[in-house]
């Protein structure tokens, strides 16, 4: 007899009300277990004891719940995942205030730490689980129903996966990278919702340029209201005021270089958007405005300063490596694997792409001094006999004024040799 | 206060996630707490199977000092869960205690916070005296006797079922921030004059 999938499956049980037998979907609210999950709260900045206890109680609620649920058969642990909010709470809140790496650096007591790597691991089986709609032969969904399952209940959601990216991308890169490969095949509805939340990510961007004073798209184009409190900029700003900045930043960075690294496969739909242009105007404006106001601070907390210079300087490599992320995938790879005839198209947006960033010169340098531009032109002109020389090389001509226009030297590159 | 993200922007802004409200979980640890405390009272291991337990397994004389301690043990019990719970519930307790301290010998940190988390505050000298009676009646069992009592309960709670995932190999490394050059120290260090005090 076939094995059907879990979203056919009925089951026979005894109706706890009534005593007489029932035959329901395997896939029914009233198979979930009444567990109530906690929401996770982060662990205390302070070491006061009570908070501390508080903490690991907290955890090991939860630590415990989710071991319980992937112990839990493969019927009954999605029943729990589709039709308990406590869960899907307490998993989002989890993604949300689980402490990053990158964030300041804490001093947590060993059993404050040993409690977070426990609760770590689990939530991330618990979202590979969740991300799995064949666990064996006996044991899979309709990898259709499998996909409106996950978009329906919110299971995932483009934040909830920029957080995964975060937390979990750089020691499980690989398996998270199957995951949400497996996510988006599944269930294309996360394209269309990865295209709406660009402009939210661009409109971050331009927060944070409005924030430090300095001109942004439209923003410029409409005059200040009388009551509206004047822009400050940041190099007179508050040094809180200019430490949330760089904070915020920093993990916008981070968190999109993470997913993009993750999942190139996401580029397209970000340079719907332009987002190689939004992001080096970004760059040119928002980067040389923050390095002043820190270096310019001389009479404050020396180790804070040092602190939000080394974010900034993580921010600005991020940015640029973000840009060679979609760079890569949207002109390069294409251009290395498609066949002659087929890669007049990529060479083209390549060209288009590096002619709109020409005024940005700060970032140009930037950029080529970690990813050379000459390198990628030659690839160009190796793929394509084709290729218009003239705009290469007021490409290349553009990145060596670029080059004249700043204080520093660029590193000459030395290749290894053969 | 939260630290800045920019998903948190995202979640706030853009209209692709569950919009949801958390200001009913404020009182979610009560409600765990006595949520663990109603799964206690329906466990499959019983006080009375507990004392069953040992009227089978032992002859008269061992039983007489062995059910010494088992008073004991509910007495404690008696003390931490408070008799404002009913016997029900004290029965409860005094099985919780048992577990907690078959295999152990002393009353450690783990036990402590383990019973403080189930019931709130206690009396350690009630802790201290449910755990040697524990020991002493251990005494009489094999371990493998005391695993399949207890065994009963674990059942019940899934704990023997496979875990999914024991076999992934999990890294806890995390990103982290890129070594990076070193602040300046006075950006306009270059622009400063040298001042000298040689007059």
């Amino acid at each position: 007899m076939p094995v059907l999938p879990l979203d056919e499956l009925q089951l026979t049980e005894t109706d706890p009300k009534t005593g007489k037998l029932r035959t329901l979907p395997a896939l029914h609210p009233e198979m979930k277990a009444d567990q109530s999950f906690v929401l996770y709260k982060p662990p205390p900045k302070v070491r006061d004891p009570a908070l501390v206890e508080e903490f690991l109680e907290r955890a090991k609620f939860i630590a415990d719940d989710l071991n319980w649920l992937l112990a839990l058969p493969h019927d009954k642990f999605w029943c729990q995942v589709i039709f308990d909010e406590t869960l899907q709470k307490c998993l989002d809140s989890y993604l949300c205030h689980a402490p990053r790496k990158f964030d300041a650096s804490f001093d947590f007591p060993p059993e404050v730490n040993d409690m977070q790597k426990c609760l770590h691991q689990s939530v991330f089986l618990t979202f590979l689980r969740m991300s799995t709609h064949k666990e064996s032969k006996e044991h899979f969904i309709t990898p259709s129903v499998f996909g409106e399952i996950l978009y329906n209940n919110f299971l995932f959601d483009i934040p909830k996966i920029l957080d995964l990216c975060a937390l979990f991308g750089k020691g499980n890169g690989t398996l998270l990278q199957k995951m949400i490969e497996n996510i988006f095949t599944q269930q294309s509805s996360y394209f269309s919702d990865l295209n709406e939340t660009v402009p939210t990510i661009l409109q971050v961007f331009n927060n944070v340029l409005q924030e430090c004073g300095l001109q942004c798209d439209g923003a410029s184009a409409k005059p200040q209201k009388l009551e509206e409190r004047v822009k400050v900029t940041p190099s007179a700003m508050p040094l809180q005021a200019l430490k949330d900045i760089v904070l915020y930043l920093c993990d916008t960075c981070t968190t999109l270089w993470a997913f993009l690294d993750v999942f190139p496969l996401a580029c397209q739909t970000f340079q719907k958007h332009d987002f190689c242009y939004r992001l080096a105007s970004f760059y040119e404006l928002a980067i040389p405005e923050l390095e002043s106001a820190i270096k310019r601070r001389t009479c404050e907390d020396k180790s804070l300063l040092a602190d939000l210079w080394r974010r900034l300087s993580h921010s600005r490599k991020k940015v640029v490596e973000i840009f060679h992320i979609l760079i890569n995938q949207i002109c390069l790879q294409p251009i290395l694997e498609s066949s002659y005839e087929n890669i007049q198209p990529f060479i083209e947006e390549f060209l288009q792409i590096f002619t709109s960033v020409l005024q940005e010169r700060r970032f140009l340098c930037d950029y080529d001094e970690l990813f050379p531009v000459a390198d990628d032109v030659s690839l160009l002109q190796q793929a394509s006999s084709a290729l218009d020389d003239t705009r290469t090389a007021y490409i290349l001509q553009a990145v060596e004024s670029a080059w004249e226009g700043v204080e520093r030297r660029k590193t000459p590159v030395v290749k290894s040799p053969p | 206060m939260a630290l800045p993200r920019l998903t948190g922007a995202l979640r706030s802004f853009s209209n692709v996630t569950k919009q949801d409200d958390y200001s009913e979980e404020s009182g979610d640890l009560m409600n765990k707490r006595s949520k663990l405390h109603k799964q206690l009272m329906s466990s499959e291991l019983t006080w009375k199977k507990i004392v069953k337990f040992v009227e089978d397994s032992l002859d008269k004389k061992e039983q007489q000092s062995v059910n010494g301690h088992l008073t004991t043990i509910l007495q404690a019990a008696k003390q931490i869960v408070g008799t404002e719970n009913g016997q029900e519930a004290i029965e409860s307790g005094a099985v919780f205690l048992f577990k907690t301290f078959h295999m152990k010998e002393c009353v450690g940190h783990d036990e402590t916070k383990a019973i403080k988390q189930m019931f709130g505050p206690f009396p350690s000298s009630s802790a201290t005296a449910a755990c040697n009676a524990t020991c002493r009646i251990a005494s009489y069992f094999t371990e493998e006797q005391l695993t399949a009592l207890i065994r009963i309960a674990e059942e019940q709670n899934g704990d023997n079922r496979v875990f999914f995932g024991k076999n992934i190999v999990f890294s806890f490394d995390m990103h982290d921030l890129d070594h990076s050059e070193e602040l300046p120290i006075n950006g306009e260090a270059a622009e400063q004059k040298t001042i000298s005090l040689d007059y």
